[in-house]
C-alpha cells in the first residue's frame, strides 16, 4: 500500500507531524515502512504559462515557445508535441539543477535560443505521468507564472511505501491509513462532507430499479449519471503514478483514484446495458452461493460482485450514461466462495478478498464529487441500495485480563480511548469491564488478543518493560534433547576427522534415484507441486546430493573432497528416518612436505579408518546392499551389535565417470544405531598377557570375516583379543592365501604358563582346520 | 697437583675424560698409587700425609664432576643439534573439516535456550493441513496462507511451512507448562536470490496458567537472547501480524554493519529484522483444548541469523557443499 503525505494530509492535519515521526509512528503501530521517499524540486523549476507556439523555422519536431516565468518572457526550444495543448507547463529556468546533476543552460536548438526547458516528470525525479511534458491545471492549486513547482505540496510529496499484514485490509486505502495514524498521533480526522453542486432533480427512480433475488450478503449501492465529455486532472494522474496504481483511459483512473482513496470497492457500467424492452434500466443482483453475488441481465452473467466485471459491460471514456456501483461482501465468505469456486478475478479482488471498505455512500459520493470537478457530469438524485443486514460484533473487554496479556498495568480510560479512536464503540460494563462494538471494517477483530493487540499497537512495544518470565522449574531434558546432543557429538567428531559438513535440500530428482535402485515414493505419495524437475521427489539416500556437491567442488578444483551430511531421507511409504552419509573424493590430504606434493589418494583402508573416527567400532562384512553407487568388490555392510546398519562401498567406476569425479568413497549409515548406550566396564585382568601370532593357509575366495566367525565362536575365556595383521599371496600358494592373525591371550586369574598358551593356541588350529579348511604356514 | 688438575680441565670431550679418570681415579690409577705409598710413611706422619692425600683426592673429584656436567651438556646439545628441522614447514599439515555455518548458528540458539531448561522436540517434516495450519487459526482460504507457498502431495500431505506445528504436537501430547523450541527444516515453494525451497527455522513456546505468561516476560527473554546471538545491539519491537499469536510483533535490531547509520543490508533504515513474536492466540489453544492458559512463542529463520552473523552474501551457496566457503569455519 503506497500513500503519500498530501493525500493523507486530505483526511488528518498533518502539519505539525514530521516526516520522521511519521516513519517512527507507522513502524511502531504495525504498517511497516517499506520507503520513504522525499521528493525534492529545484526552486529554479518554475510555473511557466505559455504565450505562443509556433513551429521552429527549421524543424519539423520542435516548438519555440513564448513562456511566462513570472520574472518576464523566455523564448524555450520544446521537443515534446503535446506542448501545443498546454496553457501551464512547470519550466527548468536557466541554472536549475535536475537529477542526475543536469544543469539547465543557455542553448541554441537548430539555431533558436532557448533559454530552459518544458519538463516531463521523470526529467523532474516524479513518477512517469505519460508521453510528453507535464501538462498542469489547478488540481494542485491556484497556478501563476514564476511560482516554485515544488512549492505545491501535492508535487513535492512524500511517498510512502507500506509494508501491510494480511489482517489489515482496513489500511488498503489512503482514507483507513490516515484512521489508524489518527489514533496513533491524536490527532483527529478532518470532517469532511461530499455534496454535489449541480443536482440533477430527477430521482433515479425514474429510470432505474433495482430487484435482488435470493439471500443477500452483498451490499450494493448504484448511482446513476449522464457524461458529456470526461477528463480527470493533473493531480489524479500524477498521484496514481506515485502510488503505482494504474487506469485505463480517464473514467478508469477517476474510479481506481476513489478506491484508492476511500477503500470502497467502484465499478462503472454501461448502463445502456440494463435497459430493457420499456427502456428502463433493472439491475438484477443474484446471490447464487453464500458469498457469490452475480449482476445478471437476460441470463446474461456480467459481474460477480467483489470479484470481476465483464469488459464489454464497463463504462469507458466514450460512455454518455454511467451507473456507477459501490459493492461490499465479508471477506471470509468470499475468500472461502471464490477459492472453492476457483472463479477468476479481478485487481479489485485483492482488495475485497482482504475487507474492503463497508462505507459505501462515503465512496460513491466521494466518486461522484471527483467526477463533477473535473468533468461535465450530472448525477440523478439518490441512489438504489442493497443494504446487508450486519451486526457488528461486540467483545468484552476485560482491562485487568488486556493488562495481564500486556504485562503492565493499562488503564480502563487510556484503553477505551484508543478504541474510540480507532473506530470501537465502547459501553461501560461497570467494573473495570468494557463492551467494544467491532467496527465492520475490522472484522478481523473477534476476541479479547485481538483488543490487546491493538493496545499494544497504540501505546507501543517500546513502552512495555521487559519482565523475565518466574516459572515453576522441572529437568527438560527429554530424549530429543539428547538426541540433539548425540547428533552434535558426531558433527564435531566427522569435523576432527576432516570432513566438511554439507546441508542439502531433502529433495531429489526421481529419474536419478530410479536410475540408481534407490527407492522412490509410491506414485500417490508423490509431490504435486515440485518446483523443479531436479527436485521433484523426496530422497530416500543423502548420497546423490553429496555426490553432486563434490562434483562442484571438483569443478572448484577442489583435490580432497571430505564431505558428510547429516539428515533426513525417506522410504517408498514416506517414512522419515535420520542418516549419517560421508563421501570422501581425491587426495587423502592435502599436498605438503612429508607426502611431497603428492599425497596418497583416498582407498577403502583409509576412508573406513576416517569413518570409524566418527561413529566408533563396526563390523565388516560382504556387501548385501543393491545399488548402483556401490562397487561390488569394494563393499561392505556396516554391522554394529550384530545389525547391519548401512554400508560403506567404492563409487561404482561408471558413476565415477558420469559424475566426472576422482576416486570416491561412500558410506551411509542409520544415525539411530549410533545414539550413545550404556556401558558396563568389564574386570581388567591383573596378571600379565601374551601376543601371539598364527599365520594360516585358507582359500582365495574366504573373506576374513568367516575365519573371525569360527574364532569369535570359541569359548575361550583367555581369548582376549582377535585381530588380522598380515595377508599374503603368490604364484606358490597358488589358489591359497596365508592369513596372519594376531591374538591377545590372557587369565583373569593366573599368571600365563607355555602349556596354557599352546592349549588356546590348538584349540584356535582345530576349529581353523576343521571350519575354514585351514592348514598351518 | 697442579699437572693433575688441568689433566681434568684439558679433556675436551667425555671419552677423553673417561680416560682421564682412570688414570687419576682407577684401580692403577695416580691416586691408588698415591696411597699405597702410605705403607711406607712413617707412624707419626701418617695421619697428616693421608689428610693431605685426602684433601688433594676431593679437589680432584671436585674439578672432574664440574667438567663432567660441563661436556655432559655439551654432548646433548651436540645431539639435539643434530635432530633440528624447519617447523615452519609443518604447520599446514593439521587436517580439520568443518561445520556448516547455518547448523552451527542452530547450535548456538539451542544452547542458549537449553541453558534456559527449554526442552528440545521434534517433529516430522511431511505434516497434515490440521497441524500446520488448522490448529494455528490459518483456516482454509485465510489470505495469510497466500505468505506461505506451500509444497503438497499427491494424497494431500504438505512439507511443513514452519516448525510451529512442533508446538501443535507437543501441546497435544504433553500437559501445561510448557517450556519448548523446536529446531527444524521447513520448506516453502519457492526459488530466487533470497529464498530457497529448504531452509530452518527454530520455534520456542511457553504455556503457563493463565495470567502468568504477558508480552513483557516475550521482551525480556528476546531481548537477552539477540544480545546473546549478536552482541551489544539495540532491539525494537514493531506491531505485526501472525494468525498464531496476538499481539503478534517483529523484532528488529540495530544494523550490525552500519551501527544504525544506515547502510545497504538494513536498506538505509538502520535496523534488521530477526524475529517474529506474539501472545499465543487463544484459537490455538482452543485448537488443543487447553482452557486458562497464556503463552508466548517466538520464530526464526537460522539461515538469516547465519548470514548476518557471518556476513555470508548469498543464500543459495549454502546449500552447495561448496569447500570454500566451509573451510573459512574451520
Amino acid at each position: 500500500m503506497i500513500v503519500t503525505r498530501s493525500w493523507l494530509d486530505e483526511f488528518i492535519d498533518l502539519s505539525s507531524v514530521s516526516n520522521d515521526t511519521l516513519y517512527e509512528t507507522f513502524n511502531s503501530i504495525g504498517l511497516e515502512v517499506d520507503s520513504l521517499t522525499e521528493i525534492e524540486i529545484d526552486p529554479k523549476v518554475v510555473i511557466g504559462k505559455i504565450i505562443s507556439c509556433e513551429k521552429h523555422p527549421d524543424a519539423d519536431k520542435l516548438n519555440v515557445c513564448q513562456i511566462d516565468v513570472g520574472s518576464g518572457t523566455r523564448q524555450i526550444v520544446c521537443g515534446a508535441a503535446n506542448v501545443v495543448d498546454a496553457e501551464y507547463v512547470a519550466v527548468a529556468t536557466i541554472d536549475a539543477v535536475l537529477p542526475g546533476d543536469f544543469a539547465i543552460k543557455h542553448a541554441k536548438l537548430r539555431g533558436v535560443e532557448s533559454e530552459g526547458m518544458v519538463c516531463a516528470s521523470s526529467e523532474l525525479g516524479l513518477p512517469d505521468t505519460g508521453k510528453g511534458i507535464m501538462i498542469l491545471d489547478e488540481s494542485i492549486g491556484t497556478l501563476e507564472a514564476g511560482k516554485a513547482f515544488g512549492s505545491y505540496a501535492c508535487v513535492a510529496d512524500t511517498v510512502i511505501e507500506l509494508e501491510l499484514t494480511a489482517n489489515r485490509g482496513d489500511c488498503l486505502s489512503v482514507y483507513g491509513v490516515a484512521r489508524d495514524l489518527s489514533s496513533a498521533l491524536d490527532i483527529e480526522m478532518k470532517v469532511s462532507e461530499y455534496k454535489l453542486n449541480n443536482k440533477m432533480k430527477l430521482g433515479i427512480g425514474r429510470e432505474a430499479e433495482l430487484q435482488s433475488k435470493g439471500i443477500m450478503d452483498a451490499d450494493l449501492h448504484y448511482k446513476l449519471a449522464t457524461i458529456d465529455t470526461i477528463s480527470n486532472s493533473f493531480l489524479i494522474t500524477l498521484r496514481l503514478a506515485m502510488v503505482n496504481v494504474e487506469g485505463e483511459g480517464k473514467l478508469a483512473s477517476l474510479l481506481a483514484y476513489a478506491t484508492h482513496t476511500t477503500g470502497v470497492v467502484l465499478r462503472a457500467y454501461n448502463s445502456r446495458i440494463f435497459r430493457n424492452d420499456k427502456d428502463k434500466i433493472c439491475v438484477f443482483p443474484t446471490a447464487k452461493v453464500k458469498g457469490i453475488t452475480e449482476i445478471i441481465n437476460d441470463g446474461k452473467v456480467l459481474s460477480v460482485v467483489g470479484v470481476s466485471q465483464e469488459a464489454s459491460v464497463t463504462a469507458n471514456d466514450a460512455t454518455k450514461e454511467i451507473l456507477l456501483e459501490a459493492s461490499y461482501v465479508h471477506p471470509d465468505t468470499l475468500v472461502e466462495a471464490v477459492s472453492s469456486a476457483s472463479l477468476k478475478t479481478d485487481d479489485l479482488y485483492y482488495k475485497t478478498s482482504r475487507g474492503s471498505n463497508p462505507e459505501l455512500p462515503f465512496g460513491l459520493s466521494f466518486l461522484a464529487c471527483l467526477m463533477e470537478k473535473y468533468t461535465d457530469i450530472s448525477c440523478y438524485e439518490g441512489s438504489l441500495n442493497v443494504n446487508v443486514e450486519r451486526e457488528n460484533k461486540t467483545v468484552i473487554v476485560d482491562v485487568e485480563e488486556i493488562s495481564a496479556i500486556i504485562g503492565m498495568d493499562v488503564e480502563l480510560g487510556k484503553v477505551a480511548t484508543i478504541l474510540k479512536k480507532l473506530g470501537f464503540e465502547i459501553n461501560s460494563m461497570g467494573n473495570n469491564v468494557i463492551a467494544a462494538v467491532v467496527p465492520l471494517f475490522r472484522h478481523d477483530i473477534t476476541h479479547i488478543q485481538d483488543i490487546s493487540e491493538e493496545i499494544v499497537r497504540i501505546i507501543g512495544i517500546n513502552n512495555i518493560e521487559a519482565k523475565p518470565f518466574v516459572f515453576a522449574e522441572k529437568a527438560r531434558l527429554n530424549d530429543t534433547t539428547e538426541r540433539y546432543k548425540a547428533k552434535k557429538g558426531f558433527k564435531n567428531r566427522a569435523v576432527g576427522a576432516g570432513f566438511y559438513e554439507n546441508v542439502s535440500y531433502v529433495f531429489s530428482e526421481k529419474a536419478l534415484l530410479e536410475k540408481y535402485g534407490f527407492s522412490i515414493l509410491e506414485e500417490a505419495l508423490e509431490l504435486a507441486n515440485p518446483i523443479a524437475e531436479e527436485l521433484n521427489t523426496l530422497r530416500s539416500t543423502v548420497l546423490v546430493n553429496l555426490l553432486n556437491a563434490v562434483k562442484r567442488n571438483v569443478s572448484y578444483t577442489k583435490k580432497s573432497i571430505p564431505l558428510f551430511e547429516m539428515g533426513a531421507v525417506f522410504d517408498s511409504k514416506r517414512a522419515q528416518s535420520d542418516v549419517i552419509s560421508f563421501a570422501f573424493s581425491g587426495q587423502v590430504e592435502g599436498e605438503n612436505v612429508r607426502n611431497s606434493g603428492k599425497p596418497k589418494v583416498i582407498d577403502f583402508a583409509t576412508f573406513t579408518q576416517k569413518v570409524g573416527a566418527v561413529v566408533g567400532a563396526f563390523e565388516l562384512v560382504p556387501c548385501s546392499y543393491n545399488n548402483g553407487l556401490i562397487h561390488p568388490y569394494q563393499s561392505a555392510n556396516v554391522i554394529v551389535a550384530g545389525k547391519v546398519c548401512g554400508f560403506i562401498s567404492k563409487l561404482h567406476p561408471t558413476v565415477q565417470e558420469s559424475f566426472g569425479l576422482p576416486e570416491t568413497f561412500i558410506a551411509e549409515l542409520d544415525f539411530n544405531t549410533f545414539l550413545p548406550k550404556h556401558i558396563n566396564a568389564t574386570p581388567i585382568s591383573k596378571f600379565q598377557g601374551v601376543y601371539k601370532d598364527l599365520s594360516v593357509v585358507i582359500d582365495k575366495s574366504m573373506n576374513y570375516y568367516e575365519v573371525a566367525k569360527v574364532l569369535n565362536a570359541l569359548d575361550q575365556p583367555m581369548l582376549k583379543d582377535i585381530y588380522p595383521v598380515d595377508i599374503y599371496e603368490d604364484e606358490k600358494l597358488g589358489d591359497k592365501k596365508s592369513l596372519t592373525v594376531r591374538f591377545f591371550i590372557q587369565s583373569m586369574d593366573k599368571t600365563l604358563e607355555d602349556s596354557d598358551i599352546e592349549t588356546v593356541m590348538n584349540e584356535i588350529m582345530t576349529a581353523l582346520e576343521k571350519e575354514c579348511q585351514a592348514e598351518l604356514r | 697437583m697442579k699437572e693433575l688438575e688441568e689433566k681434568i680441565v684439558q679433556a675436551d670431550s667425555l671419552e677423553t675424560l673417561e680416560k682421564v679418570r682412570i688414570e687419576l681415579f682407577g684401580k692403577k690409577g695416580i691416586l691408588a698409587a698415591e696411597f699405597a705409598k702410605m705403607k711406607d710413611v712413617p707412624g707419626p706422619e701418617k695421619k697428616a700425609f693421608a689428610e693431605g692425600l685426602n684433601k688433594n683426592k676431593s679437589a680432584l673429584q671436585a674439578s672432574f664432576d664440574v667438567r663432567y656436567e660441563v661436556l655432559k651438556a655439551e654432548e646433548i646439545e651436540k645431539v639435539l643439534k643434530s635432530e633440528a628441522i624447519d617447523v615452519s614447514l609443518y604447520g599446514t599439515l593439521a587436517q580439520k573439516g568443518a561445520l556448516h555455518p547455518v547448523m552451527e548458528t542452530m547450535d548456538k540458539i539451542i544452547d542458549y535456550f537449553v541453558a534456559l531448561n527449554f526442552a528440545v522436540e521434534s517433529g516430522p517434516m511431511v505434516e497434515d493441513d490440521f497441524h500446520n495450519f488448522e490448529a494455528l487459526n490459518l483456516p482454509k482460504y485465510h489470505p495469510a496462507r497466500d505468505m506461505q507457498d506451500t509444497f503438497y502431495f499427491k494424497d494431500g500431505g504438505l512439507l511443513r511451512t514452519h516448525t510451529s506445528p512442533v508446538q501443535i504436537r507437543t501441546m497435544l501430547e504433553t500437559k501445561p507448562p510448557i517450556r519448548m523450541i523446536a529446531p527444524g527444516t521447513v520448506f516453502r515453494r519457492d526459488y530466487d536470490i533470497t529464498h530457497t525451497p529448504m531452509f530452518h527455522q527454530v520455534e520456542g513456546l511457553v504455556v503457563d496458567a493463565k495470567g502468568k505468561v504477558s508480552f513483557a516476560n516475550l521482551k525480556a527473554i528476546l531481548t537477552d537472547f539477540l544480545q546473546y546471538m549478536f552482541g551489544d545491539v539495540e532491539v525494537r519491537f514493531r506491531p505485526s501480524f501472525f494468525p498464531f499469536t496476538e499481539p503478534s510483533a517483529e523484532v528488529d535490531i540495530s544494523c550490525i554493519f552500519c551501527e544504525g547509520e544506515g547502510c545497504r543490508v538494513c536498506s538505509h533504515t538502520g535496523w534488521l529484522e530477526v524475529l517474529g513474536c506474539g501472545i499465543v492466540d487463544p484459537n490455538v489453544f482452543k485448537a488443543v483444548g487447553y482452557d486458562d492458559v497464556s503463552g508466548y512463542a517466538f520464530g526464526l529463520g537460522v539461515e538469516r541469523f547465519a548470514m548476518l552473523m557471518h556476513k555470508i552474501p548469498d543464500l543459495r551457496s549454502l546449500f552447495e557443499g561448496d569447500i570454500r566457503l566451509l573451510e573459512q569455519f574451520r
